[in-house]
């Protein structure tokens, strides 16, 4: 096992020293991807705790590197994502030839098997910062967005600095650094401690550097940003959960951050016209959902009482059903859009138009899946997950405490708005690109075969990660959240509350939409009715370019309804109209760097004025600082 | 109050045809600050299909063609309307896909010819057309009608306009889903068209009119009959308008739609219920004066519901007025005899009528016994030119109660 | 106060039975699938409107067309007839074609020419399954009685 462990690291470590053959390089990704994945499946299937590495570097501080079952499945969820990505980056690497790519690609991914395998928060940080800062080294597309993409960094240098401070806190109250010592942790450390996730998970408001810089980076990039890199968010409050103590008021502030982070994230998906903006969005959206069942997760399990003790082992599921979901779709997503953008070479919805006919089926259609996963449409994986959340939060009556019950009923409410939201915005994601009307346009001739076989695998996980789901649940450790009702047999129906609340069986539908889809392609294909094909009916006369209904127009009715939260603008002219909307809660972000350019100017130009005496006093009182600090520390 | 609703351009220059209080006159166009006295100069001097036709751009912003063929608004004609999803930013309003060369084929035919055509530029007004070019031969040719006549004439008109009304507010209500009102309102409508074939053997009043006499007089029972067919339809029509008053459903989705300011309908040379809807006399209605004239209904809100408030009024009023002189029509005597003019065989001649949807006027040449130079001008032209304004702003699901409420149709507009 | 319309709309009995006759015999036999179920989509080519006002007469309860199974669409895609009203001006000549194109089979096209006379618009174009040709205007209840006609449904 340990042996496959290292062999992978090393493939990894193997595939970033070749990186200036990208195609190998990559190739050596996916071959550590696949010993990860099989690791992580042998772990799901023998869930006995493994020491994978040890080493002692201070007496109190033991590097440790371990696989338990928690470590497994999200192994496993983020090797399928990885293999994908790597594969579909040989093709892809054709319009991206930066050598940091697959470097900052291998490397970031040891970051990530580290974090996913630390026994102590300072293996786990180590793992945070390589992931971070060779995640930053990815994004250096073509353009150099170089301002846009230090946002990120900074953002995840918060990150960092949250962890840090939390686990420093740790340290200081127990001792020690080893996740084993968390019991005895801290309120502050424990609020620290996930805030450094959820700054990861791209929460609102900690989502603000991914606007303008996402249209800029690699496809690959951003699957990679979106989809692994966030779910080692959720790893991390998975982890810490269980672990440090818990506390009521900190559980509700996770629920209503996510909650209300998922409605922003949706509202603010379904106005951009950007092509791979509205899938960020959609991160934000996602990871808001994830982190409401975690919160409900943390909060349930502080009670004893059967049912909520079922509830919150149902939340946990939830959070990780829906973590899988996430993962798996939005993967395929970035993938498929990049596939078509780079295919079309263009940048909005509007212009993408028509990848069914214009770029290829397997592309639209992985656009399609998993918009559809993201929409909650049954039997996808997707649909199980949101469901699941839903109908943990619908259940919140069953806490002692109306206050509790109040609020996460109202996060309930928030989060079946982002999800209703998060459908009108999928829906134009898919109805204007991958079905939409191509108008004759033809796309470049690119060499895709990999790019195909990636998002296949993708597309056929996301219809039978829905239909198998009652299997996913028991690898997942949960099989007695299954039952059997109404003449399904036993582990065919997820039962969401004890006593049964609700009940759903994907594998149930997939059965049923399966034969009401073979009986009318039975039946078509039996008449052999003749076809005959037209235009599309547009009042009598051929519709023209500057005709063609645009995505804006599409949510431009949502963005007139809720303008108190879009601060829709109309800008007017004779000739010119356009509307504007803004995203509030990144004004804070963008103030920031503002701020301290000016502060920066204003302290540049009151030292540095040429006179020989500021400079020297600024040396004077720099020196007597350091050296007070330097007393107290002593 | 002077309004212009025509521009001539002849031999010798351009002529003004200008509605002063109800009265037709020609102006000589001197060229000089005519756009400042007249706001609808620019477009009725350059008379183009294509009315407003300033494209908006933008991000988002596309083109939204409504017609030729649509189910909505079966008449062959296209509204462009720039928008960005559900604000209407400009309606450019096409009316070429109707042009059917009706002034063009009036040209170098005799006048009853010339009658018949002018019959079917737009049959629904097809007795104001009749009337208005039937009026500017005689004055042509200065041929003096009977009075018997000129009553006839004016009865007609009264009746085309109650079923023109009817069509008009049957077409709001059923735009706005009131589906028991728009059944029983267009039972009315298809109850005033049987009228019309009661009096004059044709359901849209055409064929009646000719060059200074009508071919056949109504009298006799068929005329008694319809007395008492206009008494129970504005009956009924009351009682049914009122009933529809009553739903606010329907009054909000007039309400407010496609506002017209006093100034914004006076200087685009706007007449009829459209104008008198902003609180406007525009003096038509003493073209009846030989008779009585008709009394005037004016509202102030300059909406769709004030347009269509003005036209059931409206009806109730012409169904009152066609009582009262149908009743006396039997007691007409024909004391002053058509006379013409066997002598004149040239002259011009210029006519207007009171249309329902306001006014219609005629300018033409005989010459030689031919009709030469004719100029319709039609309320629907500077109409399409005000709901294009109108339409500016609106949302798309007001826009039947913003076309509907002018009633106004392209054939008339693109003649 | 809001009025209960049912009250006042169930009062009055308004459909009309008579007798409907077409005033022209169909050029073609027409099939028997149309049976109480005909849709028909009305396209003005160049009318003079008269036509347009009687297409609204006839959706007036008295001649109540549903009773028969007659509606008028929205779309030339859902419809069995193409009633041509007048003949086209020049600029409708390429949408008319272009709608007869949508229509699904089989379907059946009426023409009305309002104004056989007037010079100024053009011929029609070559019509598939053209089963009627009327002139003049004519009233609602001759428009009835061809549909009938084409649709076979028993007058009552």
């Amino acid at each position: 096992m340990a042996l496959i462990f290292f062999l992978s690291l090393s493939l990894f470590i193997g595939g970033a020293v070749s990186s200036s053959k990208i195609k190998l390089s990559y190739g050596f990704g996916f071959a550590g991807s696949i010993g990860i994945f099989l690791i992580g499946c042998y772990t799901l299937v023998h869930p006995q705790p493994k020491i994978l590495w040890a080493y002692p570097l201070l007496h109190n501080l033991v590097l440790t590197l371990s696989i338990d079952h928690l470590s497994a499945i999200f192994l496993v969820i983020a090797a399928i994502s990885w293999m994908a990505l790597a594969l579909y980056s040989i093709d892809y690497s054709n319009f991206y030839a930066q050598k940091t790519l697959p470097l900052g690609f291998n490397i970031s991914l040891v970051g990530m098997v580290l974090i996913l395998t630390a026994q102590d928060g300072f293996t786990l940080m180590i793992g945070w910062e390589v992931m971070t800062i060779f995640a930053f080294l990815m994004m250096m597309g073509r353009d150099h967005p170089f301002e846009k993409a230090y946002r990120f960094l900074a953002f995840g240098e918060i990150s960092t600095v949250f962890l840090l401070v939390g686990f420093s806190a740790l340290y200081f109250t127990t001792g020690s650094l080893s996740f084993e010592s968390m019991n005895k942790g801290s309120l502050f450390a424990l609020v620290m401690i996930s805030l450094g996730f959820i700054v990861k998970m791209d929460i609102v408001p900690f989502h603000g550097w991914m606007r303008g810089i996402y249209g800029e980076i690699p496809d690959n990039t951003a699957a990679l940003l979106s989809a692994p890199v966030t779910l080692m968010g959720v790893y991390g409050l998975e982890r810490i959960i269980p672990l440090l103590p818990n506390n009521e008021t900190w559980d509700i502030i996770l629920i209503l951050l996510g909650a209300f982070s998922a409605f922003w994230g949706s509202l603010h998906a379904a106005a951009t016209n950007k092509l791979k903006l509205l899938p960020a969005y959609s991160t934000v959206e996602n990871n808001g959902i994830i982190l409401a069942a975690i919160g409900f997760y943390a909060l349930a399990g502080n009670f004893l009482s059967g049912n909520l003790h079922y509830l919150a082992l149902f939340a946990q599921a939830a959070s990780i059903v829906m973590a899988i979901s996430h993962t798996f779709s939005k993967t395929l997503l970035f993938m498929s859009i990049g596939h078509a953008k780079e295919a079309y070479n263009v940048h909005t919805i509007d212009e993408a138009r028509g990848v069914w006919s214009g770029v290829g089926r397997i592309p639209a259609f992985g656009i399609v899946i998993s918009a559809l996963s993201f929409s909650a449409f049954p039997p996808l994986i997707g649909y199980a997950g949101e469901w699941m959340v839903l109908e943990t939060l619908f259940q919140s009556y069953r806490f002692p405490s109306t206050s509790l019950a109040f609020f996460s009923a109202l996060a309930g409410v928030f989060i079946a708005l982002a999800i209703g939201i998060i459908g009108f915005a999928m829906v134009k994601l898919i109805g204007y690109t991958a079905l939409g009307y191509d108008h004759g346009r033809k796309s470049l001739k690119i060499p895709s075969r990999l790019m195909h076989i990636a998002e296949l695998s993708l597309e056929l996980i996301l219809v039978l990660g829905g239909i198998a789901l009652p299997f996913i649940i028991i690898l997942l450790g949960f099989p007695h959240l299954l039952i059997g009702l109404l003449g399904i047999p036993a582990p065919l129906v997820l039962a969401s509350g004890q006593p049964v609340f609700g009940v759903i069986s994907p594998t149930f539908i997939g059965l049923i939409m399966l034969v009401l889809l073979i009986i009318p392609v039975i039946l078509f294909v039996k008449t052999k009715k003749k076809v005959r094909k037209v235009n599309s009916w547009n009042g009598g006369v051929k519709l023209e370019e500057k005709e063609y209904f645009s995505a804006a127009a599409y949510s431009q009715i949502l963005e007139h309804v809720l303008r108190g939260f879009y601060k829709t603008r109309e800008i007017k002219d004779k000739t010119y109209r356009r509307i504007k909307v803004e995203d509030v809660l990144i004004r804070p972000m963008t103030a920031l760097p503002r701020l301290v350019k000016k502060i920066g100017e204003r302290v540049a130009s009151v030292l540095m004025n040429g006179k020989i005496s500021t400079y020297v006093t600024y040396i004077l009182i720099l020196f007597i600082t350091v050296f007070i600090i330097g007393m107290i520390v002593m | 109050m002077k309004i212009l609703i025509g521009i001539i351009s002849t031999s010798k220059g351009d002529k003004l045809y200008v509605l002063d209080d109800g009265q037709e006159m020609l102006i000589n166009d001197d060229g000089k600050n005519q756009k400042d006295i007249y706001g609808n100069y620019s477009f009725l001097k350059k008379h183009s299909f294509k009315i407003n036709d300033y494209p908006v751009t933008g991000p988002g912003v596309f083109r939204f063609r409504y017609g030729p063929v649509t189910s909505g608004i079966r008449e062959a004609g296209v509204f462009q309307l720039y928008t960005y999803g559900e604000k209407i930013l400009r309606a450019t309003i096409d009316l070429s896909w109707k042009y059917r060369e009706m002034a063009g084929t009036m040209q170098m035919t005799s006048p009853e010819a010339g009658l018949l055509m002018a019959e079917r530029v737009c049959s629904n007004f097809a007795m104001s057309h009749s009337v208005a070019f039937s009026q500017s031969v005689e004055t042509a040719l200065e041929i003096k009608t009977s009075l018997l006549t000129k009553n006839w004439r004016i009865l007609l008109l009264e009746a085309e306009r109650i079923y023109n009304h009817l069509y008009v507010i049957y077409k709001l209500a059923a735009a706005a889903a009131q589906k028991v009102l728009a059944a029983h309102l267009s039972a009315l409508f298809e109850e005033a068209l049987r009228l019309n074939e009661q009096l004059t053997g044709s359901r849209y009043l055409m064929g009646i009119n000719s060059i200074g006499r009508l071919n056949n007089n109504p009298s006799g029972p068929a005329v008694q009959k319809a007395v008492d067919g206009y008494k129970n339809l504005a009956n009924t029509f009351t009682r049914l308008y009122e009933h529809g008053l009553a739903n606010y459903n329907f009054l909000d989705r007039l309400h407010t739609s496609g506002t017209l300011t006093p100034d914004m309908a006076e200087s685009m040379g706007l007449t009829g219920p459209s104008l008198r809807a902003c609180g406007i006399k525009d003096g038509l209605n003493t073209t009846t004066s030989h008779l009585i004239s008709l009394p005037v209904i004016t509202q102030s809100g300059g909406d769709a519901l004030a347009r269509m408030e003005i036209r059931a009024g409206e009806i109730v009023n012409s169904c009152q007025y066609l009582i009262d002189h149908l009743r006396t029509s039997d007691s007409w005597i024909d004391n002053e005899e058509t006379q013409i003019r066997k002598d004149k065989t040239g002259g011009t001649g210029y006519s207007v009528v009171n249309s329902p949807s306001g006014a219609l006027g005629y300018y033409l040449n005989v010459k030689n016994g031919n009709v030469q130079d004719v100029n319709p001008f039609t309320p629907s032209y500077i109409g399409m030119h005000a709901v294009s304004h109108a339409l500016e702003g609106a949302i798309f699901t007001d826009f039947p109660f913003i076309f509907d409420s002018f009633g106004i149709h392209f054939t008339d507009a693109s003649c | 106060m809001i009025k209960w319309w049912p009250l006042y709309g169930l009062r009055r009995k308004l459909t009309e039975q008579k007798k409907y006759i077409s005033p022209v015999k169909l050029r073609n036999a027409t099939t028997k699938i149309f049976h109480r179920s005909l849709f028909i989509y009305i396209l003005d080519a160049g009318s003079s409107n008269a036509l347009n006002f009687e297409i609204n007469a006839l959706e007036s309860p008295q001649y109540n067309i549903h009773r028969f199974g007659i509606y008028f669409t929205d779309s030339p895609r859902h419809a069995d007839v193409l009633l041509i009203l007048g003949r086209p001006a020049k600029a409708m000549l390429e949408p008319l074609k272009e709608t007869i194109s949508q229509f699904p089979e089989p379907f059946y096209i009426i023409t009305i020419d309002d104004f056989p006379d007037h010079p100024g618009l053009m011929d029609y174009p070559e019509l598939p399954n053209h089963v009627a040709a009327l002139t003049g205007v004519p009233s609602p209840s001759q428009i009835l009685g061809l549909l009938l006609d084409i649709s076979k449904t028993k007058r009552r």
